[in-house]
């Protein structure tokens, strides 16, 4: 444990700057919400479970986010897998290919498979086909899946990534263990933290979801929590309704904050399997042609056919009309050049780059912190992010807004408070692939701890960086609720003229938005996909 | 690394400054719901003719506006001067609560009296009919919508989500011959809600519906873009509600504000606000409409909306 040696003042300092950055961040806005909860009192609280029908959309969104998590864990990580075990171009077309669905913005994905896959849509349109059940209760599930499955699978991945271990599958292979076998006894295991990571994740995007419930549960009449607190968030003019707002997304954290605080309680134990590293891995083509077809035929359903949908709708003249060249238009895309939604782009692309670059640093160095001592701060950063947008921007105005509001750091301590977790979880489930020895050796050869952290745990650890920055920077450059809430005069998010737009009542026009913003992300995120290969191989030469 | 981690005090440190530097300017602050082209066009007229007023706008959708408003209140007040909504039940709830300011602007008397209080007046009026698509024999009155060869084939807007569609629920549960046994006759017909006046036409326009409720605005702009739908103004009248502005009791000086309230009720403003899309306020403003209007009593929909939604959940869920 050389690491040991290094001076306790590095240590202090970052205990000192994550816990300032959490107090600031995390505690003291959600401290500001718990005293309006308070003040709330027992009757009005009394008042919004006892009022009719509140536990239906409470019971849709616990059911529907265990589903879509437990669906979202196993497709991932069944995914995952197969790609580890592919020639690296053909990885790196699965890599891109899987991550797509995450870059179409969530605000149409809903939208998008209406009109690929509904009635009148796409499908319908050239092969007379839709899909059953996509309004109701199973097409929130599938959505909820297909949003967070990209996200599950980046974090797997890149824990596989991290893995010094991979040769014990063989090895256990060898020794006669089946493949079923040597899944449960060494793979997953392994990759415990990665799931419980890729879990939370899932479960907490389910839970906190808006627009799918809103676009595929509403005609069905299936409300969730998110839906319900939006529609009280209406009428919050009303102390009552404000009140319920509160209350309500108290209980969705809260029932997050139980599912998560458990997971982070079992992801204690530290895992059992370490081997020395071992000769370079050989990727396999055989026996893998068929998981290939799979794959691919899921990222056309999943994210191709969306968003080719989305394209044709973007240039079609007016909603309704069928995707032929003579309808075709460019004046959707005009439209969106008007609105201002260029100079909105500039700052939701500064504020996307400032949240994931901070978060990411802030995620990393607890992690290299926590090696040591646990902190509650991962379960804090979890508890931030599971509070709905809309709310977790009242908490921010409660604390900051009389200091901060209209100005572009407030929606940046929203966004790092809400993606703090986003950023941090990728990097946790990865981190114990750094075994401690590895370290320790190096630094035994005379490297000081950066050299040691350059050459060894940054390589090692870099797909799960890259993750980690790509994910929170999506996620940021797609924000909706928080900074149509907070921002001012001058600091316009794409946020503003995505709801402009939407509220004309022209998909056209917002799915015109929706393409040149699924571009931008592609454009950021494709060569960060192709940053992340060959991840171990660097830390093997050590 | 280490740069990185830097960067949150640096930043607060910066942006602290850079916010107290920049607080206390004296422009007039406007919190709207409205429509975007309709804003700026009145923000642009009232800046011609007062242009040594700066006038700072935030907008957003009524559910994120309604709730920086109530956290506002809870750390200090409203930050805004003007408040123009799109419909009046927030601002009957701020004006019970006294938060807004009582006077008597030049040139609204002549607004008909159910499109102002004495705190609030409308500026404009939207209006709720039905949209029906290509090739569809339209339905005459509302009632048609729960006949037999439209079922399954209706959609509208979830008064939830929706404040236009709340004041089609106020409007029905008040009106004889309607009332919730209407809705009931919708839910026994089939009808679907969606989430908003939009995805009615979209979804209209797709032919995933034959007919919906919706508002007139929406379904014109989807019928000059060239979508294959028509409008089907109801003979029993079209349900229109009206987006009023109203000044926030602030104890300060609130000349711009006044001014900026009676610019919009002026000819010049309304006429801009026509020009937008939007039914003026002012009847002496060409405007055309193709039958009866009907509107909603605001007061008894104040006092029964919570009793209304609820009972409209137990009809169609959410």
């Amino acid at each position: 444990m050389a690491d040991r040696a290094a001076s306790r003042f590095p240590q202090s300092g970052g205990w000192l700057l994550v816990f300032a950055a959490a107090a600031a961040v995390v505690v003291y806005p959600l401290f500001e919400l718990a005293r309006e909860l308070v003040t709330v009192g027992r009757s009005s609280i009394a008042d919004t479970f006892a009022a009719g029908g509140v536990w239906v959309p409470i019971f849709h969104t616990l059911w529907t986010s265990v589903v879509a998590t437990a669906v979202t864990l196993t497709l991932a990580t069944a995914v995952a897998l197969a790609t580890a075990s592919f020639s690296p171009r053909k990885r790196i077309l699965v890599v891109v290919g899987m991550t797509l669905p995450f870059l179409i913005p969530p605000f149409v994905s809903a939208m998008s498979w209406v009109a690929a896959y509904g009635p009148g849509g796409l499908l319908d349109d050239a092969f007379g086909l839709s899909l059953p059940g996509l309004i109701g209760s199973a097409g929130v599930v599938t959505l909820l899946v297909v949003n967070a499955t990209p996200l599950a699978y980046l974090i797997v991945l890149s824990s596989l990534d991290a893995r010094t271990e991979r040769d014990l599958v063989r090895a256990a292979r060898v020794s006669g263990a089946t493949p079923w076998e040597a899944l449960r006894t060494v793979t997953l295991p392994m990759l415990r933290p990665a799931l419980i990571a890729a879990g939370a994740i899932s479960f907490i995007m389910s839970a906190n979801s808006f627009g799918v419930p809103a676009v595929l549960g509403t005609p069905a009449g299936f409300g969730t929590v998110t839906t319900r607190i939006y529609q009280d968030l209406v009428l919050s003019a009303d102390p009552a309704a404000f009140d319920r707002v509160l209350v309500l997304a108290a209980f969705l954290a809260a029932a997050t904050i139980v599912v998560i605080g458990t997971a982070d309680v079992h992801s204690r134990g530290r895992i059992r399997l370490r081997v020395e590293p071992s000769g370079p891995r050989r990727g396999s083509s055989g026996g893998t042609r068929w998981s290939a077809r799979l794959i691919t035929a899921y990222v056309m359903a999943t994210g191709l056919l969306p968003f080719v949908a989305l394209v044709l709708m973007s240039i079609t003249r007016g909603v309704g009309l069928s995707p032929v060249p003579t309808n075709w238009t460019l004046g959707n895309f005009e439209e969106v050049l008007d609105s201002g939604a260029v100079g909105a782009f500039g700052t939701s692309l500064m504020l996307a780059v400032t949240a994931a670059t901070i978060t990411l640093g802030l995620g990393s160095l607890l992690v290299v912190l926590e090696r040591r001592r646990r902190s509650g701060v991962g379960t804090a950063a979890a508890l931030s992010f599971a509070v709905p947008g809309s709310v977790l921007a009242i908490a921010v105005l409660l604390a900051y807004g009389s200091v901060l509001r209209d100005t572009v750091l407030i929606i940046l301590i929203a966004y790092i408070a809400k993606f703090w977790a986003l950023a941090h979880r990728p990097v946790s489930g990865s981190a114990d692939a750094v075994s401690p020895e590895v370290f320790g050796a190096a630094r035994l050869c005379g490297a000081t701890p950066a050299t040691a952290a350059r050459t060894i745990v940054i390589p090692l650890l870099r797909s799960a960086l890259v993750t980690g920055w790509l994910i929170v920077f999506v996620f940021a450059l797609h924000e909706l609720t928080m900074s149509s809430l907070l921002h001012g005069p001058g600091n316009e998010t794409l946020a503003v003229s995505v709801l402009n737009l939407q509220q004309l009542g022209e998909p056209t026009v917002t799915s015109a938005l929706a393409v040149l913003l699924t571009v931008g992300a592609a454009l950021a995120a494709i060569p960060l996909l192709l940053l992340r290969r060959a991840p171990v191989d660097a830390g093997r030469a050590q | 690394m280490r740069p990185r981690r830097m960067a949150v005090p640096i930043a607060l440190l910066i942006a602290i400054t850079a916010a107290c530097s920049a607080g206390g300017g004296e422009s007039l602050r406007i919190y709207t719901s409205v429509t975007q082209g309709t804003v700026d066009s009145v923000v642009e007229g009232f800046a011609a003719d007062h242009p040594d007023v700066a006038v700072e706008v935030f907008r957003a959708p009524s559910g994120e506006l309604a709730a920086r408003i109530a956290a506002e209140q809870r750390q200090g007040g409203i930050g805004a001067d003007v408040l123009w909504l799109t419909d009046p039940l927030s601002m009957q709830q701020y004006e019970a609560q006294g938060l807004l300011h009582s006077w008597n602007p030049d040139g609204s008397s002549i607004i008909a009296d159910e499109y102002r209080t004495s705190t609030f007046w409308g500026t404009r009026l939207l209006t709720m009919v039905m949209v029906v698509g290509d090739g569809i024999d339209p339905p005459a009155t509302w009632a048609d919508l729960t006949e037999e060869r439209f079922e399954g084939r209706v959609a509208f807007p979830d008064p939830g989500f929706a404040g236009s569609s709340l004041a089609v629920l106020g409007y029905f549960a008040a009106t004889d011959g309607y009332g919730l046994e209407f809705y009931e006759a919708l839910a026994a017909n089939g009808a679907t809600q969606v989430n908003a006046p939009g995805e009615v036409v979209t979804g209209v326009a797709e032919d995933r519906f034959d007919v919906g409720i919706t508002l007139a605005f929406s379904a014109r702009n989807a019928i000059d873009n060239g979508s294959p739908l028509a409008i089907a103004w109801p003979t029993d009248g079209a349900i229109a509600l009206y987006s009023p502005m109203a000044i926030v009791e602030s104890g300060g000086d609130l000349t711009d504000a006044e001014a900026f309230l009676e610019y919009t009720l002026s000819f010049d403003a309304q006429q801009r606000i026509a020009d937008s899309g939007w039914q003026p306020i002012l009847a002496d403003i060409e405007w055309e409409i193709d039958g009866l209007q009907v509107t909603v009593d605001w007061e008894i929909l104040f006092d029964r909306q919570q009793d209304l939604l609820a009972a409209y959940r137990s009809i169609f869920g959410g």
